[in-house]
């Protein structure tokens, strides 16, 4: 055959082959692709030269039946229905099972033949009633075996024997079952002198598990190691998930304890009930032999038995059950709230609700508290630099000036009055206007008053009211700051700033405020809160009424009589 | 059959020359290769292992290229003492030092394990804490870097360990069928290292793939349970089982049929049969017909019945490993029933989560149940399985014989059935196709088309042919083949596993 120089075709998975009976076509027309590459079989290196496995590959297709011999296993010599006598009875359905081995086969201490020699001898010493059973005996060798394990985990290797009195506790639980305490004792020397037979090793042959000791790894006794444990990546998503089931976990189990909860009283109820039906049934008694004995003669069906007590036992129930459902509800109703587990979250989001309530709360009271007040401290312009924004003026009447301030810087009234020393150049003067819807009115009203004081480091100050005062020696710039508002003045544009609030530049203005909400309480504020002042335009000089700065309306001050006033140092 | 195959390469002591000389049977020691009889033939055979005996001394041989099942105890009249023995040789084994060596079995006398084991204690110190976890090297290296320095000098040493394990390349331990007792110091050194390399990776390969079968190096290489009384038959055994120490001693163990706890006497047997109330393997029933019934059994919650079928399995088994946990595993258990209960014909074990696709990791049928079909439903049913998953499955590698002749038998039968289909209908088919309908992974089902010789190159084009003896031995199994798994009669679901049951190993 020539065709071995032809290079084939690549063969993939999806190549289409066809197929062919080995009939239709000549075998001289194809080569066999098998003595390509050697075929993997899979099996371990070392072995698959092995004379059985060769000689079946060999044959294959040969359909001789060539096996590879193993040892044969044989019929056993026990009897089988002795051993295994118990009759099981197949199922329809398939079946579902979920018993360990340790739940199905109960106690895992089986006797041993020394154990039996033991026992016998045990057994002879003693009267019939009080000798151990072979079942006990497994059952207290059971307890002392795993005492043992759980107490001493590494008994074979530190040669502890748990002493007889830790086996106490769990001889005891035993002993609620079956009587086992009077032969414990003894029992347990028989125990302990086994173990220290064996090495102090478990009675039973065990698998050896690893010991974390030098011998571990090439020991090939050495079974069923524990895997490391698999890192999981520590993930938000995770972390929900591990949340919701404990959340659903927990959330179950709450409704378990409701259910017997509602079970509980359920049977409470029936039991109450009972009881009274039992009382109504005894009083009827009563009734009855009462009327035997005064010999009444009416019909006694609707009073005792039978009909009426039908009757009436419907009756009875039905005054009865309205409250027992209720009782029911009631019981259940108000903790179900309850079973719908509260999240962290939930109790976060509940405790800063709290939180923002009281915060509201005190926010109003505090703005209860302040409706009055006007904080002076607060505006941001102020139209004059320093003392003018003195809030702790207090009145004071002087009929005496000690000393008229030559050169003070003075910024209040406007209102030229006897005292007046300096006539307040007017654009200067027309800054001042703005401050003071009342405080003219109040100049007017009020003579005109001093106070002396001492401030500062000892300086003496004096506090005028009713007057204008000296005007404040402006610098030239700060002048300048003044001056469109006066020509503001002068245009008697007023109207249109309260008008609009709307306008550009108050909205600009109001927007550079850094406590909005005083702007709008302001409208209200000078007209209607102070009260001495009456509401009214001063005709005389040019006044803003709702000028865009706030100061103006902060002005009319909370304390009534005296508006703070400008004071000249000396 | 090839020659090759008939006599073997000389599988045992196949390195070099090796002296020879006479020995008696007196002066025969473990690891001399002798010619020994067995089945009426002289075989050469390794002794593994010398006894006293009431009736004399006895011999453990292993035979030249024959399974480990086939080893035995022979006594001194089928040993060949008029033909030279081949004695051990150690000078040889200081060339070939990248060997491994199995030394588990004689660990008296080889002072290379004791070594490796000093090791491993001293990496096992630097963590004392860890209780739950089997010391390898790479976490180790790992967690060591985070350590205080007070291990520093333990440390550099894992360190250069780890990263020549990590560099070792795969076959090194592939030919371990050597033992040498009288090694000199230096050797013993060298091999040292070469073992526990091999042996790491080995564990690191175990740990990582969650495998349940091993390397033969892992494995004792004597039998230590010699009979076993199992439900109604007698059982012996093909290889070592990691049953109780004490059992060795044991001229018969005993087993209880359902739920595989094991006895060395009789009377704790007896005792126990008295409570077991156990009458089928404790899971699911999830397939159920006239003669079997499968049950699914979770590894982590049957803990220790899993690990008695582990420990039953593994006497038949020789590339499984019990050296980790059942946990990660389902076992799909098949039973048959009578008035006494359902029986354990067979098994097959899968992990739950297998990142090689693996359909099966270890299966067996019991020796009593043996050529009566039972492997090829157990076959069946694992790819049954995979079909409802919707994956292509394959058996966890290396099979055993049996296995291999098992798998091939099904494999080949199944996709001859399918082929004719295609031939007769005339359609075209490719190995993908095959595969899918049924739910074989590609690769074996070109291992198979290869195996039977079925792919053709014909007229410029990849072609399959059915050979004729094929079909008609199909038809002659088809005859004789009565059981098959119905699928519909499958009362399962792929179990879903939570990412929390793989944290805490499943």
């Amino acid at each position: 055959m020539a065709t071995r120089k032809v290079r084939y075709k690549k063969l993939s998975v999806k190549t289409p082959l066809g197929v062919l009976r080995e009939n239709q076509i000549d075998r001289e027309e194809y080569e066999s692709l098998t003595n390509e590459a050697q075929i993997a079989t899979g099996v371990e290196q070392a072995e698959e030269n092995e004379y059985h496995l060769q000689a079946v590959l060999q044959s294959a297709g040969v359909a001789v039946d060539k096996e590879i011999p193993v040892p044969p296993p044989q019929e056993s010599t026990l009897n089988y229905d002795e051993l295994y006598a118990r009759p099981f009875s197949k199922t329809s359905t398939y079946i579902r099972f979920s018993q360990t081995v340790e739940e199905s086969v109960g106690c895992m201490y089986d006797l041993t033949e020394d154990d039996e020699v033991f026992l016998k001898s045990y057994n002879q010493k003693r009267a019939a009633s009080a000798q151990l059973s072979e079942f006990d005996f497994e059952m207290i060798m059971e307890v002392f075996e795993d005492t043992s394990e759980f107490k001493a985990p590494f008994a074979s290797i530190d040669q502890t024997i748990v002493p007889y009195d830790d086996m106490l506790r769990y001889l005891q639980d035993l002993d609620r079952r079956t009587k086992v305490m009077p032969h414990a004792k003894e029992i347990y020397e028989y125990w302990k002198s086994r173990r220290q037979a064996l090495n102090n090793q478990p009675l039973h042959p065990t698998l050896k598990f690893e010991k974390h000791q030098e011998s571990d790894e090439a020991d090939p006794f050495v079974c069923f190691r524990r895997r490391e444990v698999r890192q999981t990546r520590k993930t938000r998503a995770r972390d929900v998930q591990s949340a919701d089931k404990l959340k659903r976990l927990r959330k179950e189990l709450e409704d378990a304890r409701q259910l017997v909860l509602a079970a509980h009283n359920r049977e409470v109820l029936k039991a109450e009930m009972l009881k009274s039906d039992r009382a109504i049934f005894e009083v009827r008694a009563q009734l009855k032999e009462h009327k035997i004995r005064l010999g009444i003669k009416t019909d006694d069906e609707d009073l005792i038995n039978q009909k009426p007590q039908k009757r009436k036992a419907p009756d009875v129930p039905t005054v009865q059950r309205p409250p027992l459902p209720a009782q029911l509800r009631v019981a259940v109703r108000p903790t179900h709230p309850e079973n719908d587990l509260s999240i962290y979250a939930d109790r976060q989001a509940e405790k800063e609700n709290e939180l923002r309530l009281d915060i509201e709360k005190k926010v109003l009271s505090h703005t209860e508290w302040n409706r009055n007040h006007l904080d002076l401290t607060r505006g941001p312009l102020s139209p004059a630099p320093g003392p003018r924004r003195e809030p702790g003026f207090r009145p004071a009447k002087t009929q005496y000036l000690m000393t008229p301030p030559t050169s003070a810087a003075s910024d209040s009234l406007e209102e030229p009055t006897a005292m007046d020393l300096d006539k307040p150049e007017e654009d200067v003067d027309a800054v001042f206007h703005f401050r003071g819807v009342t405080q003219d009115q109040e100049a007017r009203k009020n003579p005109p008053a001093y106070r002396r004081r001492i401030g500062r480091l000892g300086r003496l100050w004096i506090d005028r009211r009713g007057m204008a005062s000296p005007p404040h020696d402006v610098g030239a710039e700060t002048r300048d700051r003044w001056k469109y508002d006066e020509s503001s003045d002068e245009e008697e544009d007023p109207p249109k700033y309260e008008v609009d609030p709307f306008d550009t530049n108050a909205l600009r203005f109001r927007a550079s405020i850094p406590l909005p909400p005083w702007m709008t309480n302001r409208a209200a504020v000078p007209t209607a809160r102070v009260p001495l002042p009456p509401p009214q335009l001063p005709p005389a000089v040019p006044q803003l009424q709702p000028p865009p700065h706030p100061q103006q309306s902060q002005q009319p001050p909370p304390q009534p009589p005296v508006p703070p006033l400008p004071q000249n140092a000396t | 059959m090839s020659p090759s195959a008939t006599h073997g390469e000389p599988e045992v002591g196949s390195d070099g020359p090796r002296q020879k000389g006479k020995a008696t049977p007196d002066t025969i020691k473990v690891g001399c290769i002798a010619q020994v009889t067995k089945d009426g033939q002289p075989r050469r055979a390794e002794i593994l292992s010398i006894k006293e005996t009431k009736s004399g001394r006895q011999f453990y041989c292993n035979f030249d290229n024959f399974n480990k099942r086939l080893d035995e105890w022979v006594p001194v009249a089928r040993i060949d003492f008029d033909q030279d023995v081949e004695w051990p040789n150690p000078e040889k084994d200081k060339q070939k030092d990248t060997k491994a060596k199995k030394t588990a079995a004689v660990p008296k006398k080889a002072p290379p394990s004791k070594k490796a084991q000093k090791k491993v204690g001293k990496r096992e110190q630097s963590e004392p804490g860890s209780e739950g976890q089997t010391p390898h090297p790479w976490s180790e290296f790992v967690e060591s870097q985070q350590q205080s320095q007070q291990n520093n000098k333990t440390d550099g040493e894992d360190k250069a360990n780890a990263s020549l394990e990590l560099g070792a390349t795969p076959n090194v331990a592939s030919d371990e069928m050597e033992i040498d007792e009288d090694e000199t110091p230096a050797s013993a050194a060298k091999k040292e290292h070469a073992q526990s390399f091999s042996r790491d990776r080995e564990i690191e390969k175990l740990r990582t793939s969650g495998s349940m079968t091993q390397n033969p190096a892992e494995i004792s290489r004597i039998r230590n349970i010699s009979k076993v009384e199992f439900g109604r038959n007698v059982l012996f055994p093909w290889y070592f089982s990691p049953y109780p120490e004490v059992f060795s001693q044991e001229d018969c163990i005993y087993i209880c049929e359902f739920c595989l706890s094991y006895y060395g006497d009789l009377t704790s047997f007896k005792s126990h049969r008295m409570k077991c109330t156990l009458q089928h393997p404790p899971g699911n029933e999830i397939y159920r017909d006239d003669f079997v019934s499968f049950y699914e059994i979770d590894g982590k919650r049957q803990r220790t019945w899993c690990r008695n079928l582990c420990l039953l399995s593994k006497m038949f088994l020789d590339h499984k490993t019990l050296y980790y946990d059942v946990d990660p595993f389902l076992f799909y258990v098949m039973t048959t029933r009578d008035e006494k209960g359902s029986h354990l014909i067979g098994y097959f074990s899968k992990e739950k989560e297998s990142a090689d696709g693996y359909n099966v990791a270890c299966i067996l049928t019991l020796p009593q149940y043996q050529r009566k079909g039972y492997g090829r439903l157990l076959i069946q049913f694992s790819y049954e399985l995979s079909k409802i998953e919707g994956k292509l499955g394959s058996p966890e590698k290396p099979l055993s014989d049996l296995g291999l002749l098992s798998y091939r038998q099904y494999w080949s039968e199944n996709i001859v059935d399918l082929l004719l289909g295609y031939s007769d209908s005339q359609e075209k088919c490719t190995i993908e196709s095959i595969a899918t309908r049924l739910a074989m992974t590609t690769q074996d089902v070109e291992h198979t088309l290869q195996a039977l010789k079925m792919q053709v190159y014909h007229k410029g084009e990849h072609k399959i042919v059915i050979p004729e003896k094929l079909v008609q031995q199909r038809e002659k199994s088809k005859a004789k083949q009565k059981r098959i798994i119905d699928p519909d009669r499958i009362q399962w679901k792929p179990p879903v596993f939570t990412a929390a049951s793989r944290t805490w190993g499943w």
